[in-house]
C-alpha cells in the first residue's frame, strides 16, 4: 500500500462525500425546520438528473449550464410540494406523524413511478459534455474533472445556504425552526418560512443531483441508494445543521472508501453504521446537533 | 396477426363449422413473473412463447428448424398448441400454487418457465409430483437439475456450463495467440449469483493454474464503487471476471476510467453486461468488453433459422431477439417436438419423447452443438458463445467456427 495509494483511496473517499453532504443538507434543513422526514429526497435528486438528461437529449446542453435552471426548478417543485401536499399533512388534527410520513413516502413512490412510465426503467448516460471522461493526475493520484466539479459546486452550495442563515430570512427561519407557533405573534408568515425552506431542500438536492449526472448513471432508482446514506448523514451530523451535514457527508465518504480499501467492500456500509452507531452512543444528538 | 385476419379467419371457422375430427388442442402451461419486480422481464417473455406458438400452429413459409414447418402438430392431426400464461411474481410460493392450478384446472400436459431459478425449483417440485414435464427455458441455476427429478428438463446451458465455456475460450485464445492468461481478478456481488458465480470461477481458475490476484465481493447498488476499481486497478489482473447487474456494470467502468485503468480484458458473466440498458449507459467505457451468452443473433450463416424467426418476433414485440427470448422459444419447439413425436398429450409419452430428443445445433436458433438431454434432464449440448461489444453492439468471437469477428485481445501485450 504506498502513498499515492491511501491519497487516492481518500480523494475517492471526499469527491462522494461531498456529494452526500450536500444531498443530506436539504433533508436536514427541512428536518430541523418542522419535524418532517422527507421519504421523497432521494426521488427529488433523481428528478434533477433526469430534468438534465432530457434537457441534454434534446439539445445538447451541457449539465453545468443548466446548474442554475434546475436548481430554480428544483425550488420551484419543493415550494409545490410544501403548498400541494405538505401543509395539508400539517393540517389534519389525527395521527398528523404517521400523515407525514405515508405522504412523502407515496410521493416518493409516485415519482419513481412516473419516471419510469415516461423514461422507461432504463439507466441513461450523460455523455460528451465539456468535462466528461477527464481526469487530472497529481502525483500518482487520479481526480476526475467531473468529480470535482461537483465538490466545488457543493462547497460553493454550503457556502450559500452557511450565507442564508445570516440575513434576515435565515434568522426568521432559525426562528421558527424553535417555535414556530410564537413566530406568527411578530409577524413572521410560517407558511411562507416552510414553503421556502421546502424549496431551499429540494433546490440543494437538485444542485446534487445536476452534478451527480456528469458522472453518474440516470435512472428511476438512481435516488434510493443515496438517499439511505442521506438519513444516516443527517443522524450523524445534526439533524438542521448545515455544518453538521458537511462534515458528516465527508466522514461517511472517508469511512466508506476505508472500509472498502481495508476490509471488505460488501462490509462499507458496515463501517458506515458502526461509525454512526458509535456517534449515537457518545453523543445522541448528533457530531452538531443542538438540541 | 392483425385484427381483420383474426376477424376474417373467425368468420371462415364460422362458415366452415368444427369439422367432427378436429384435434384438440394441446394445453401448455408458461409460468412467469408478469407483474413486480422481475415483470420487464416476464412481460418480455410472453412475446417469444406467442411466436413459438404462431410458428408451431400457424401456416407460413417453412422455416428452416424444429417445428418449422407450421399447421399444428402433425402426428396429432394437426392439433394445436395452446398457451396457458399463469403469473408467479417472481414469488416461489405464487409460482407453486400457479403451477399447481395449470395442471388440475387447465388441464396443461407440460409446463415451461420461469426465469428466476428459485421459481423454478418449486414449480418443478409440483410437476414432480402430479408428474408432468417442466421445461427449464431459462432458468441457470446449477442445482436446478441435480435434486433427481425425473420430470425436469433443461434446455437452457447452467452457470457452470457458463463459466466452463470462458475458460475454453481462454484455452483457445491464449493456443491461438501465444498471449495466455495468467492473472484473473474476481468481481461479483453479495448476492447468491454473484457467490455462485465466482465459486465456480474461482475453481476453474485454479484448475486451470490462473493466479487469482483479486477476489472483490462487493456491496451490490453502493452509491460509489471508487475504492473498488482501485483495488481492481492494483490487481492489474490479465482478465476481470465481474458478475454484476446493470447498475453496478455501469458504475464500475466508470469507476475504473475515473481513475484512468484500461483493464487488458473483461469477460463477464452476462446479467448487467448483457442489456441495452448497459450499452446505452457505459457508452464508450463498454467497447470491448466481453460476455458469455446462450445466443449469437449474428450467427445467421451457421442458423438461417436466425431471420425469419427474428422477423417474426420484432413484427411481435418491436425488439431483436436476445439471450432470454432465444432461449423462451426454442424451449417452446423443443416441447412441441416432443409432444408431436410422442403422438399423444400424455404427459408420460411426452416425458419418454424428450428423454429421446436428440436435435441437431443447425436445426435451432441457438448456436448450441444441440439438444440432448442427460438422466439428469439437463440439455448436455447447451454449450454457450462468448461475445465482445465492437461499435456498440455484441458481435460473437468464441467457438471460432461461430465467430463474425476476430476477438479484440489485449492480454499480454
Amino acid at each position: 500500500m504506498t502513498a499515492a495509494h491511501l491519497l487516492q483511496v481518500a480523494a475517492g473517499g471526499l469527491l462522494m462525500g461531498l456529494v452526500y453532504a450536500l444531498v443530506a443538507a436539504g433533508l436536514s434543513l427541512i428536518f430541523g425546520l418542522m419535524d418532517v422526514v422527507n421519504f421523497a429526497h432521494g426521488e427529488l435528486m433523481m428528478l434533477a438528473m433526469y430534468a438534465v438528461f432530457a434537457i441534454w437529449a434534446i439539445n445538447g446542453t451541457d449539465p453545468l449550464l443548466l446548474l442554475p435552471i434546475v436548481a430554480v426548478l428544483l425550488f420551484g417543485i419543493g415550494i409545490a410540494i410544501y403548498h400541494g401536499l405538505i401543509a395539508r399533512a400539517l393540517s389534519v388534527q389525527f395521527n398528523r406523524g404517521m400523515v407525514q410520513i405515508f405522504v412523502t413516502f407515496g410521493l416518493a413512490i409516485f415519482i419513481r413511478g412516473a419516471c419510469q412510465f415516461v423514461w422507461g426503467g432504463d439507466f441513461k448516460s450523460i455523455t460528451g459534455h465539456w468535462l466528461a471522461g477527464r481526469t487530472i493526475e497529481l502525483g500518482g493520484v487520479f481526480l476526475p474533472l467531473p468529480q470535482m466539479a461537483a465538490s466545488a459546486i457543493c462547497l460553493a452550495a454550503f457556502a450559500g445556504l452557511l450565507a442564508i442563515g445570516r440575513t434576515e430570512f435565515g434568522r426568521a427561519l432559525e426562528a421558527t425552526r424553535e417555535d414556530r407557533d410564537a413566530v406568527a405573534l411578530i409577524g413572521i408568515d410560517r407558511n411562507r418560512i416552510f414553503a421556502l425552506g421546502w424549496g431551499l431542500g429540494a433546490g440543494a438536492v437538485g444542485v446534487a443531483g445536476v452534478m451527480l449526472a456528469g458522472f453518474y448513471y440516470v435512472g428511476p432508482n438512481v435516488g434510493a441508494s443515496f438517499a439511505v446514506i442521506a438519513y444516516v448523514t443527517v443522524a450523524l451530523g445534526g439533524f438542521g445543521s448545515m455544518l453538521g451535514a458537511l462534515v458528516a457527508g465527508i466522514l461517511i465518504g472517508e469511512v466508506e472508501a476505508f472500509t472498502a480499501a481495508f476490509w471488505e467492500p460488501s462490509l462499507k456500509q458496515v463501517g458506515v453504521f458502526a461509525v454512526y452507531l458509535a456517534v449515537l452512543m457518545l453523543r445522541p444528538r448528533g457530531l452538531f446537533g443542538r438540541l | 396477426m392483425n385484427r381483420r385476419a383474426l376477424m376474417l379467419s373467425a368468420g371462415a371457422l364460422a362458415l366452415s363449422g368444427r369439422t367432427a375430427h378436429a384435434a384438440d388442442d394441446v394445453v401448455i402451461g408458461v409460468v412467469y413473473p408478469l407483474t413486480g419486480n422481475g415483470a420487464a422481464v416476464g412481460l418480455d417473455a410472453k412475446a417469444p412463447y406467442e411466436v413459438a406458438a404462431d410458428i408451431i400452429n400457424g401456416t407460413h413459409a417453412p422455416i428452416p428448424m424444429l417445428m418449422g414447418a407450421g399447421g399444428g402438430l402433425p402426428k396429432l392431426g394437426g392439433a394445436k398448441i395452446k398457451l396457458v400464461f399463469a403469473d408467479s411474481q417472481g414469488d416461489p410460493q405464487k409460482a407453486r400454487a400457479e403451477a399447481e392450478r395449470l395442471i388440475t384446472q387447465d388441464k396443461a400436459v407440460a409446463i415451461v418457465g420461469s426465469y428466476t431459478s428459485a421459481t423454478g425449483a418449486t414449480i418443478s417440485q409440483v410437476t414432480e409430483r402430479y408428474e408432468v414435464p417442466y421445461l427449464a427455458a431459462d432458468n441457470s441455476s446449477p442445482s436446478l437439475h441435480t435434486r433427481g427429478l425425473k420430470w425436469f428438463f433443461r434446455t437452457s446451458p447452467h452457470d457452470e456450463m457458463f463459466t466452463q465455456g470462458m475458460f475454453e475460450f481462454f484455452a483457445g485464445i491464449g493456443a491461438k495467440t501465444g498471449r495466455r492468461v495468467q492473472t484473473v481478478a474476481l468481481f461479483y456481488e453479495d448476492s447468491i449469483f454473484g457467490t455462485d458465480s465466482s465459486n465456480v470461477q474461482r475453481k476453474l481458475a485454479e484448475a486451470a493454474g490462473m493466479k487469482i490476484v483479486a477476489d472483490i465481493r462487493y456491496r451490490a447498488a453502493s452509491p460509489s464503487l471508487s475504492t473498488e476499481a482501485q483495488k481492481l486497478k492494483s490487481a492489474n489482473a490479465d482478465v476481470i471476471m465481474p458478475s454484476s447487474y446493470t447498475s453496478d456494470a455501469i458504475l464500475i467502468l466508470k469507476a475504473m476510467a475515473e481513475i484512468g485503468y484500461k483493464p487488458k480484458a473483461i469477460m463477464a458473466q452476462a446479467a448487467g453486461f448483457q442489456e441495452s440498458a448497459f450499452l446505452q449507459g457505459a457508452g464508450a467505457l463498454a467497447e470491448g468488453a466481453m460476455s458469455r451468452s446462450s445466443f449469437a443473433g449474428d450467427a445467421i450463416k451457421s442458423r438461417p433459422a436466425i431471420v425469419p424467426v427474428n422477423a417474426l418476433y420484432k413484427a411481435h414485440n418491436n425488439k431483436d431477439m436476445n439471450d432470454n427470448t432465444s432461449r423462451q422459444i426454442t424451449a417452446m419447439l423443443t416441447m412441441a417436438d416432443a409432444i408431436n413425436r410422442a403422438g399423444s398429450a400424455k404427459p408420460d409419452a411426452i416425458r419418454l419423447a424428450l428423454i429421446a430428443t436428440d436435435v441437431p445445433g443447425d436445426q435451432t436458433i441457438m448456436p448450441w452443438k444441440g439438444i440432448k438431454f442427460d438422466a439428469t434432464g439437463q440439455n448436455t449440448l447447451g454449450t454457450p458463445v462468448m461475445q465482445q461489444i465492437s461499435g456498440g453492439v455484441y458481435k460473437t468471437i468464441w467457438p471460432f467456427e461461430l465467430a463474425v469477428m476476430e476477438p479484440g485481445w489485449n492480454v499480454g501485450q
